[in-house]
């Protein structure tokens, strides 16, 4: 067994791990931090598999930003855990049931000579200084140029989306314009008066 | 080395754990679009793990794509949880039946 | 390219050995003698106020949102950094449309008002 494989198997491991993890703890905030670590061993399977920009990408926006914002959902809502957790026990012959079928099916198709997936030759691993960023945006500014740009217009419905869903005025809240108190001028505020002097005593 | 048939079964296994997962929690939105997300991760597993085996980099334009479409259904689907536990106190799928005829 | 990643590798185990040798170290060596009182939540002296699980405001969510999105944009405009001098001319104008259409959106939340904390 290669060093390669040793690697495999212990991220996959892990990954599997994190996984049953992710539905089976009672508490969603762990199952979100679980979430983080079957993310993070994905981008290391990608490495191996040679994906080093889209293994980044996956650490960046998903480790980073994705997780932070399920943290935050299931922290601003307090729910009752335990009616949620009602029936977890009475559908998991079910839910283990296709489970497994579900592999047992896809394991057999993928192991079928049919397909000849065992015999596919190992690909030659690349060169030190292959870039596969630059291969990535080689095709993704060329031929893939229309969905690039669908893909700016989905980003542009999410941020409409979300600020019309969550966004809400207080309408009692007090709050300062910086920008009418730095234009104030000293004639605004203070009216100077001429008053005759008073003589004391 | 490893073999690509590895790969396309941890995918399945992945996929196959989301959907479990969809089963067992079906009560509660938030660990449902957390399978959701690992089901699309299983997808863009197979997805990668093909791209390195054939040896055409186009899978993982793909999966950059699926990558940004996830995000923005995950922040458009928590967005909607919100609102849905703002006017219901609720986040149980099975009290969620105003609509039914 | 594989043997890059070698180092990066041994800087994980490394660093999680780091964090992980020292709990259990202490885990093993430590005396344990627990009480109800040495449980109980500390806040500075005081009995605890409240859950240390206190609800977040919803403008948080709304500044991740807005984070993630520029957060992919930022992903989009690193493959085409590197590529930019073969793409030439039509990939410049491509992510200047890309860019273009994220900055409606980015004028949107700043006239709705979305960036605001009130």
């Amino acid at each position: 067994m290669g060093f390669e494989q040793i690697l495999f198997y212990f991220f996959a491991g892990v990954l599997l791990f994190a996984a049953t993890m992710v539905i089976t703890i009672r508490n969603p905030v762990k199952s979100a931090l679980f979430l983080v670590l079957a993310f993070f061993n994905a981008a290391a399977l990608w490495i191996l598999l040679e994906a080093e920009f889209l293994a980044i990408v996956l650490v960046l926006v998903y480790v980073g930003a994705v997780m932070v914002l399920f943290l935050f959902v299931v922290m601003m809502l307090d729910i009752n855990l335990v009616k949620l957790r009602e029936g977890f026990g009475e559908y998991l012959p079910y839910g283990g049931l296709v489970a497994v079928l579900l592999v047992i099916e896809l394991v057999v198709v993928l192991n079928s000579p049919q397909f000849g997936l065992g015999e596919m030759p190992d690909p030659v691993g690349q060169a030190a200084d292959y870039s596969n960023t630059r291969e990535l945006g080689r095709l993704l500014y060329t031929t893939y140029v229309y969905p690039f740009e669908i893909a700016a217009l989905l980003l542009l419905v999410a941020i409409i989306a979300a600020i019309t869903l969550t966004m809400r005025k207080r309408k009692d809240t007090r709050y300062q314009n910086p920008a009418q108190q730095m234009s104030v001028q000293a004639k605004d505020r203070l009216r100077v008066v001429k008053m005759p002097a008073e003589r004391k005593g | 080395m490893v073999a690509l048939n590895d790969y396309l079964i941890l995918g399945a296994i992945l996929f196959a754990l989301s959907v479990m997962g969809i089963v067992l929690n079906r009560k509660n939105v938030v660990i449902l679009l957390m399978s959701i997300e690992l089901m699309l991760l299983a997808v863009n597993m197979n997805f990668v793990a093909f791209s390195h085996y054939l040896g055409d980099t186009a899978g993982q334009v793909f999966v950059f794509f699926i990558l940004t479409v996830a995000a923005a259904e995950a922040s458009i689907g928590l967005a909607i949880l919100i609102v849905l536990f703002r006017n219901r106190q609720t986040i149980n799928v099975e009290d969620l039946d105003s609509l039914k005829g | 390219m594989l043997e890059n990643y070698l180092p990066i590798l041994i800087f994980i185990i490394v660093g999680v050995l780091v964090g992980v040798i020292p709990q259990v170290l202490g885990w093993f060596i430590a005396p344990q003698r627990p009480d109800s009182e040495k449980l109980s939540p500390f806040e500075c002296g005081f009995e605890a106020f409240e859950d240390s699980r206190m609800k977040f405001d919803v403008r948080y969510y709304l500044v991740a949102i807005l984070f993630i999105i520029f957060d992919l944009e930022i992903a989009f405009l690193f493959p085409w950094a590197v590529v930019l001098r073969e793409i030439g001319m039509f990939g410049f104008v491509a992510m200047m449309l890309f860019l273009g259409i994220l900055v409606i959106g980015f004028i949107y939340e700043w006239k709705k008002g979305a960036l605001e904390w009130e």
